[in-house]
């Protein structure tokens, strides 16, 4: 039946094309899947080709004007730093018709009539994107001194909740019911409420589309936004201890007018943990909801739980997603065990992804990460980029494109390292290619710092640019 | 199967037992050494009385077995050094021609005219060799000695350089010395000292030298040496890891010498562009400065700014520079300078985005990981300049003189200048900001050894100053006759 369906709505209709069925997602015969990937890919470059300058510039430098085979799109894969290749000094001088005009070369979207008079911060540009554009940026904060800054947009968002929901509630080899297709539940957020960072972004659709539309069922751990101006400071702060100049360092004064604000956020936050963790445990003890964090985070709270003689506190059913690196944190080698133990629920799912592409891959019973049917995935060697074959067992440096991402370019390069068995056929039935469990940054594996604050760090991160603010004025 | 063996050389014995495994910075390969936690006891010396046999030895001797030293340096003919050489192979990420170079310079170092410049500009003939007598204006005679101590050096491993220059400064400043043998020039400092026990056998210099391998960092080996009764003094070089390892045993009796991590810049004046022969003359000159050694070292030029003016005229001088800069980069002959063995991708990676972002930055060449020019198109440095290395330069033109400090910070050593005026212009401005050395363009790595180092004057710091004092008490009047004057007039208030 879908061979009649056109590749047009594999790539821009994906939960249509796979009649919103988790099952039927993952299991599309491999080789069918490749030929609409394949074709996909080319149609994608060639809109991407005309709409994404920087996209257009490197093609005409390499000389590639089509890609057939998969392998023909990794001299093209982006790295992370395309998306703060902008000079930081741009946000210092608050020359946001020129941050404008360099995200206009990123993003396929014309930006053209954005007007950026009176902007005065960060968030307040990303507040007009949002309102005079399709655009939905999300940011994420480094060390080098600035923000990547990757232009998605609404579209995608909305799309990639709805699949989401599918790959949360669905149970795969079964068909959803429609309870499954619009379930309610209340959302556990153990973070800050709102931001631009792109976990944050996320909430707001976790608000609106898991709760039935009810917003009291979203329970978030601080009812505050993460600040994208703090968070810049902060990156500047890291770049300069780097380079011996934070005695240079010189802080907005629109920021520092707003220092007894941040102070106060800070000082609400030990008060909003105690009343976060009584709210988990009685008022939402044994409903169904649904919970995200990385796992330390999880950990945290599941052991602070159980000190405390609490367990069992969650619904059985309830859906539970965990994920993202253990950077800087050791956790003992039953934390899962601990977590399940203090939530009570089934099934505690996980997912891999990074910012600069949109899909998230789910982990099956076998720990495995399937790839997302519109994603076509890479293991490049990690030092030349060269791609590895695609058959047989391959560990090297994961990189994808997405054919789905229309906003901007859908190839990146990661920095992690990834295993995938090329000839694999999945126990779970997924006929998906899947990366293995073992996913490790390779510079985590070097014993190096990387430019990357994880998610996990934002709380911190954010602290110490506040807490910087406070000796600075001192 | 281990690539090599990293023996201890303990004060003349050359000692390959108990060995156990270690990996080097570049993976993969391995080498061997002594478990050091099995010979500490043995490294420093039983008893600082030890020392006293440097003091019969004359500064002609000294200079004579420095000299035999250097003559028995000749990379071609010392097994010692060629077998440094195949072990840097391995565990260093310099390009053989280079690293084989940096053998060859080893020999005039140790001359008698080198050592002697050395020692007496850096510390004094008279207060190393005896007692400098100096009269004081409260009428007491004083006497000055540099004595030697007992130093530990953890020297930086790029290069066979640091290891010559460690144990010159040692030797003429009669320490008791222990080298801690770096993993990425693990033989090195070994092949000196080995060769140094062939020209001068239970001398008491070869005696006063230890050369040993731990991992740094190793608490077994570290909390037994590190203690004001073994060591007076450590020498710390190189990476910010190496020197917060030794920074927790600092204590009163345990001193630190740290040559720390740097980095250096370069200003390029107007004058740059007066013609096209100077333009390629400077060119030339950047160009050495960036590509010495592969960028490697805390010397090398990285940011260049260039008081080409930020209007359309001056960036494309700036651009034009960068060309030639380029062109002259890649033509350096292999030995002083190649494409990077292991280049940093991340570095790599945000080269490639600014090449991408045309409306800021223009990037010459790169396109082969051959080392690259990125020259800016406004007047600020990359955001990450912090990373720049393996032949990879960030120009920023600037409008004017204010702008170049920004050059400089407290992270700062050489600043390489074009025309010698500018220089003079800036010399007594950039020290504040940080600038320790300001040379002549293309002359960042050309290192003279006789002069301070780091803005310190480490073969001073390594000395112990000791006074000796003679006071006449007819002439410098003693406190115990003030006290008498004192009760004098007590007494005879109380009379009144």
């Amino acid at each position: 039946m879908r061979v009649t369906q056109s590749v047009e709505q594999f790539m821009n209709d994906p939960i249509a094309f796979f009649g919103e069925s988790l099952t039927q997602m993952h299991s599309i015969p491999r080789d069918e899947l490749e030929e609409l990937q394949r074709q996909a890919m080319g149609i994608r470059f060639k809109e991407h080709r005309e709409s994404i300058e920087i996209l257009r510039k490197l093609t005409d430098r390499l000389t590639i004007t089509e890609l057939n085979e998969f392998d023909d799109v990794v001299p093209l894969l982006f790295s992370h730093t395309a998306f703060k290749s902008y000079p930081a000094a741009l946000i210092d001088n608050k020359r946001f018709d020129l941050m404008t005009q360099w995200l206009n070369k990123v993003t396929s979207h014309d930006l053209s009539h954005v007007d950026t008079e009176g902007i005065n911060s960060i968030d307040e540009w990303i507040d007009r994107l949002d309102e005079t554009t399709p655009l939905e940026v999300i940011t994420s904060s480094g060390t080098t001194g600035t923000l990547s800054i990757i232009p998605k947009d609404k579209d995608s968002a909305t799309q990639g909740m709805i699949l989401w929901r599918m790959c949360l509630f669905q149970t795969f080899g079964k068909e959803p019911t429609p309870e499954e297709l619009n379930p309610v539940v209340e959302v556990i957020w153990p973070n800050f409420a709102s931001g631009k960072l792109g976990h944050l972004r996320i909430a707001s659709m976790l608000k609106k589309s898991f709760t039935g539309g009810d917003e009291s069922k979203f329970h978030p751990l601080y009812t505050d936004a993460i600040d994208t101006d703090l968070m810049f400071l902060a990156s500047k702060m890291r770049a300069a201890a780097s380079r011996g100049e934070l005695d240079r360092l010189v802080i907005d004064p629109a920021l520092t007018a707003r220092k007894d604000e941040f102070i106060a956020m800070q000082l609400r936050q030990p008060e909003e943990l105690a009343a976060f963790f009584e709210r988990l445990t009685t008022e939402l003890r044994g409903r169904r909801v649904f919970m995200i964090g990385t796992y330390n985070l999880m950990y945290d709270i599941a052991k602070a739980g159980l000190d405390r003689g609490i367990k069992d506190v969650f619904a059985k059913d309830s859906a539970i997603l965990t994920g993202g690196g253990a950077k800087g944190f050791v956790l003992p080698d039953n934390y899962m065990d601990v977590i399940r133990e203090f939530l009570g629920v089934d099934k505690i799912q996980e997912g891999y992804g990074f910012s600069e592409q949109n899909a998230f891959h789910w982990a099956c019973d076998e720990g495995r990460y399937h790839v997302q049917p519109w994603v076509i995935p890479f293991v490049l060697h990690p030092d030349t980029s060269e791609p590895l074959p695609r058959k047989g067992v391959q560990v090297g440096r994961a990189a994808v494109y997405d054919v789905l991402n229309k906003s901007h370019w859908g190839g990146v390069i990661s920095g992690d390292e990834v295993t995938i068995d090329w000839d694999l056929e999945c126990p779970c039935g997924r006929t998906s290619v899947a990366f293995e469990h073992e996913i490790m940054r390779y510079s985590e594996k070097q014993g190096v710092d990387d430019d990357r604050i994880t998610c996990a760090a934002t709380q911190e991160v954010h602290n110490e640019a506040v807490n910087f603010m406070k000796e600075f004025e001192s | 199967m281990s690539a090599y063996t990293v023996p201890l050389f303990l004060r003349g014995e050359v000692i390959t037992d108990d060995l156990v495994s270690f990996g080097t910075r570049s993976g993969g390969s391995e080498f061997e050494a002594p478990d050091m936690t099995k010979y500490v006891d043995r490294l420093p010396l039983r008893s600082p009385m030890e020392m006293a046999d440097l003091y019969d030895v004359g500064f002609d001797e000294i200079l004579d077995v420095l000299q035999a030293l250097g003559d028995a340096l000749v990379f071609d003919t010392n097994p010692h050094l060629q077998e440094a050489y195949e072990a840097a192979l391995f565990a260093n990420p310099l390009p053989a021609d280079m690293l084989k170079n940096s053998y060859q310079i080893l020999q005039p170092l140790f001359s008698r005219d080198a050592v002697r410049e050395l020692a007496d500009t850096q510390v004094g003939l008279d207060h190393l060799n005896g007692w400098v007598p100096q009269k004081m204006s409260d009428g007491r005679e004083l006497r000055v000695r540099a004595f030697g101590s007992r130093v530990l050096h953890i020297p930086a491993g790029n290069g066979g350089l640091v290891s010559a220059v460690t144990i010159l400064r040692s030797v003429i400043t009669r320490c008791d010395t222990i080298i801690k043998a770096p993993s990425n020039d693990p033989l090195t400092a070994v092949a000196i000292a080995r060769t140094l026990a062939d020209v001068a056998p239970d001398h008491p210099i070869t005696k006063h030298l230890v050369v040993a391998y731990w991992k740094g960092g190793d608490v077994a080996v570290e909390e037994a040496l590190y203690r004001p009764e073994h060591i007076e003094k450590i020498v710390a070089w190189g990476g910010l890891a190496s020197v917060k390892h030794v920074t927790r045993y600092i204590q009163p009796g345990l001193e630190m010498i740290a040559l720390d991590p740097k980095r250096s810049a370069t200003i390029i004046g107007a004058e740059a562009f007066s013609d096209e022969t100077t333009m390629r003359e400077v060119a030339s000159r950047a160009a050495v400065d960036i590509g010495v050694a592969n960028q490697e070292g805390c010397a090398n030029a990285r940011v260049i700014y260039v008081m080409s003016g930020t209007d359309p005229a001056g960036i494309d001088n700036a651009n034009r520079l960068g060309e030639l800069i380029y062109e002259e980069l890649v033509k350096l002959p292999a030995f002083i300078s190649t494409p990077p063995l292991y280049p940093n991708r991340e570095l790599l990676e945000h080269v490639e985005s600014s090449r991408m972002t045309d409306d800021w930055y223009r990037v010459i060449g790169g396109e082969q990981k051959e080392g690259a020019v990125i020259v800016s198109q406004f007047d600020s440095a990359v955001d990450y300049s912090a990373m720049l290395s393996g032949r990879v330069a960030n120009i920023v033109p600037v409008d004017s003189i204010d702008k170049v400090t920004e050059a400089v910070n407290a992270y700062t050593q050489t600043i390489g200048i074009y025309p010698e005026s500018l220089k003079r212009e800036l010399r007594d401005r950039l020290p504040l900001f940080g600038a320790q050395r300001l040379t002549s363009l293309g002359y960042a790595c050309n290192v003279a050894i006789a002069m301070p180092q780091d803005a310190i004057e480490p073969i001073r710091r390594m000395c112990k100053w000791i006074v000796e004092e003679e006071c006449d008490p007819d002439v410098v009047i003693p406190l115990w006759r003030l006290g008498e004057v004192a009760h004098e007039s007590a007494v005879q208030l109380a009379q009144v």
